[in-house]
């Protein structure tokens, strides 16, 4: 299943935690920085592709529908 | 004259006082007006007169039903009274003895505002220890509001103009009226029962008087929001407006449009950080690699690496170090044991030995001398000691006095002592310093 982008930066976080605490040997730590890495790319273009979520509402039925502000 | 027709006041008064009493529509009155000569009886009984307009009643009310307003009444205040009319026979006097006092109007709503804000703080209910941290970047956005109006529309167009990646679930509800509290709490518990997966909750609607906020100071509607496990931001109003929601929220906003700001990032934000997450692990990763090379080449430069024959040189020195020690050693052993050796070749016995034979017969010579001196010694002190022995022998003989004229009897061989051992006519033995004599005894004297 694809990473969601909430998943993805919290893990990213995570790892740039981890490799600034120092205590990382550099072998893994080349791969956490990898790993990293593609997190932040896939981060990134989520973000900046990413089409709008549709708004929904909840409706007497208990069902969500799609949802519009009426003007 | 007749007096009987004259009657007397107290019976008038009491009178009319059960005119009062006995009327159904004086028993339960409801009376608006403005206080004025407010008087608080020492024993805690309330004397004013209600007034409005054109009109005024006296007012009475007793210490039982008094403590129970919440508020300081005062003249000029206007209030909400309820209570029946009755007549004071004392003075003639009708007026209403009150059982409830409220403060009219908008004051009402104040007051109960302060007294619920003072009961769930009290209860803890704002303590800071029970506000949830909002999330930095919700996956999902719940929404109560209503449907239509401003509110919605200032919320979810700033959700999609700063992180349209959010998702959002408006539960509508009802904000106003009589029945937007039960409607709100509702929705809380609907929106917070777990089926959404929210990660924060926005409550809240757009401006309006005080009575249009008034679903959000409900108390009802506080303690689902305290009870609420998802983070809640409340936005009732305008900036100026509070409400006892905005206090229990995890979150106030000042507006609807401030809430959205403050439940999701922006685009911007998130790349900036993104971003920043990037050039922090890029420097990270290029300062340990450097620090690891730097290390590397610093062990790589070392002497012994650069040098690898001193390795051996060192050895063969050491080796040279153990040889001259292990020689020196050996040699001094040698040197101990020939000196040992010579000592031993050169001494007098080994190269005179006849002298061992000599000091054995100088001893014997010696000894065979010593031996003739003790004999000889030995035959002196005897002799000596035996003329001794004579000398002393002779001083002692029996016999040795005879010649000094003293004689010696015995009978029957036994030397006599005592005259009584004779009797006259025993043959006694004499013997003289020369020769013996046989004698006959004539007389015995006893003494």
């Amino acid at each position: 299943m694809e990473k969601s982008f909430e998943d993805a930066l919290k893990e990213l976080e995570g790892l740039v935690k981890e490799l600034e605490s120092g205590n990382v040997e550099l072998d893994s730590a080349i791969d956490k920085y990898t790993e990293a890495m593609k997190l932040a790319k896939y981060c990134s273009e989520k973000l900046n592709t990413a089409t709008d979520k549709v708004n929904k509402i909840l409706t007497e039925s208990k069902e969500l529908e799609n949802f519009e502000v009426s003007e | 004259m007749d007096m009987n027709k004259y009657l007397k006041i107290s019976d008038l008064n009491m009178y009319i006082k059960t005119m009062f009493d006995d009327n159904p529509y004086l028993k339960k009155v409801y009376l608006r007006g403005e206080i004025s000569n407010f008087k608080s009886h020492s024993r805690g009984h309330l004397y004013f007169t209600l007034k409005d307009d054109t009109s005024r009643i006296s007012a009475v009310m007793f210490y039982s039903s008094a403590v129970a307003i919440k508020f300081a009444p005062e003249d000029g205040m206007n209030v909400l009274v309820e209570g029946r009319i009755s007549c004071y026979p004392l003075q003639g006097t009708y007026q209403i003895y009150v059982d409830k006092m409220e403060p009219d109007g908008l004051g009402n709503l104040y007051l109960e505002f302060e007294k619920l804000k003072e009961k769930l703080a009290k209860e803890g209910l704002f303590d800071s220890k029970y506000k949830k941290a909002i999330p930095k970047i919700p996956k999902r956005v719940g929404i109560i509001t209503a449907p239509t109006g401003a509110a919605i529309r200032d919320i979810l167009s700033t959700i999609k103009r700063r992180f349209p990646i959010t998702e959002t679930i408006l539960f509508p509800a009802l904000v106003q009226g009589e029945y937007a509290k039960e409607d709100i709490v509702k929705q809380i518990k609907e929106a917070d029962s777990g089926k959404y997966d929210l990660d924060v909750l926005i409550i809240g609607r757009g401006g309006g008087s005080i009575e249009d906020l008034w679903a959000f100071n409900e108390e009802c509607v506080a303690r689902a929001i305290f009870d609420a496990r998802v983070p809640i931001i409340s936005a009732v109003g305008h900036e100026v407006d509070f409400t006892i929601a905005d206090f229990v929220a995890d979150m106030r906003a000042p507006t609807p449009t401030g809430a959205a700001e403050m439940a999701v990032p922006t685009v911007n934000e998130i790349n900036n950080m993104i971003n920043s997450y990037e050039i922090r692990i890029n420097e990270f990763i290029s300062n340990l690699i450097h620090k690891n090379k730097l290390r590397l080449d610093n062990i790589l430069d070392s002497f012994i690496l650069k040098n690898p024959l001193s390795l051996y040189e060192l050895k063969e020195q050491a080796l040279d170090n153990y040889i001259d020690t292990l020689n020196n050693y050996i040699s001094k052993k040698l040197d101990n044991y020939k000196l040992i050796l010579n000592n031993l070749e050169s001494s007098f016995v080994l190269n005179n030995p006849m002298s061992l034979f000599d000091l054995k017969k100088e001893r014997l010579i010696y000894t065979e001398k010593s031996l003739d001196t003790n004999i000889n010694n030995i035959i002196i002190k005897n002799t000596h000691s035996y003329q001794i022995l004579l000398n002393t022998l002779k001083l002692v003989n029996p016999l040795g006095i005879l010649d000094k004229g003293y004689s010696l009897v015995t009978k029957d061989n036994i030397i006599v002592k005592n005259a009584s051992n004779i009797c006259e006519n025993d043959i006694i033995n004499i013997r003289l310093h020369k020769g013996k004599l046989k004698a006959e005894v004539r007389e015995v004297n006893y003494e």
